[in-house]
């Protein structure tokens, strides 16, 4: 899942200052699963918010919606009555669907209140961990299905390096080493020798080194 | 808990006007103690000043 961050009231306080009215709009996907702008933080900010700015002597109103889906145009539609009675819209989304809102209601200001953070899952209540960096060229398949592109502080593709200390990595000592847990599961799985193979140089350009990626599917297009 | 003192403290309301302790039925006095220290703290910290 994309898992976010809700940002500090008093960041949000700023972002929203100057609207009169402002719809604090949350996502029914992703982070509402990792508790950052589902249905309940909606309602928990938009309440702080109100509080937070009474205090400051600011009257500004404060509507709360969510949709199922703020990074695809149909789910919005159920709040478009809503957007021309507002100025800003504070949206709970990752900034898929931050964009999404922008694009799709150009006539209102769109503002972040999350910050997307990385693409991960659930390890134990209340902790969440990166998994993939959307590198656009997959290698789980030559390293027992653990990524070192994302849990690799150096995205080594051969590894480890001489930094990993007891399984750990030298960078946090709370974070264990990627190619640490890739060889203990290659081991696991009978495949060490496969580890004996150096990785040649990874094709990097469907990551982000060439700007802005997109998929056009002609079997899918109308 | 610590969540909401946490938030009440970012919002300016105080984070000390929220406290949760465990008791059991058998603690009368230590209730009275409390509740007689809660009462003292907020009187010190005056109204909500939301309702002023």
């Amino acid at each position: 899942m994309i898992v976010a961050e809700q940002k500090p009231l008093d960041e949000l306080k700023q972002l929203v200052s100057g609207y009169d009215k402002v719809l604090v709009l949350g996502c029914g996907t992703c982070v509402t699963v990792c508790f950052a702008g589902g249905e309940k933080e909606v309602g928990i900010l938009a309440s702080s918010l109100r509080m937070a700015t009474r205090l400051d002597g600011i009257q500004t109103e404060f509507l709360e919606a969510t949709v199922q889906r703020q990074c695809e145009y149909e789910y919005n539609e159920a709040i478009a009555e809503l957007l021309p009675q507002v100025d800003a819209v504070l949206s709970l989304a990752c900034g898929i669907g931050v964009q999404t809102i922008n694009e799709q209601f150009p006539e209102v200001q769109t503002l972040p209140g999350l910050n997307t953070t990385f693409l991960g899952q659930p390890t134990e209540q209340g902790v969440w961990e990166e998994r993939c960096q959307a590198c656009g060229d997959c290698v789980l398949g030559t390293t027992g299905g653990i990524c070192p592109i994302s849990r690799c502080a150096k995205s080594l593709l051969n590894g480890p390096c001489g930094g990993s200390q007891n399984g750990v990595c030298e960078v946090d000592r709370e974070t264990p080493c990627a190619w640490q847990l890739i060889y203990d599961r290659m081991s696991a799985l009978g495949k060490l020798d496969l580890l004996l193979e150096l990785n040649t140089m990874k094709n990097w350009r469907p990551s982000r080194d060439g700007g802005q990626r997109k998929i056009v599917r002609e079997d899918l297009r109308l | 808990m610590n969540y909401v003192k946490g938030l009440l403290g970012q919002i300016g309301l105080g984070g000390e006007r929220l406290e949760m302790v465990f008791l059991s039925s058998a603690e009368g006095k230590r209730w009275a103690e409390i509740a007689t220290e809660m009462t003292d703290r907020i009187r010190e910290l005056g109204p909500n000043p939301l309702r002023i």
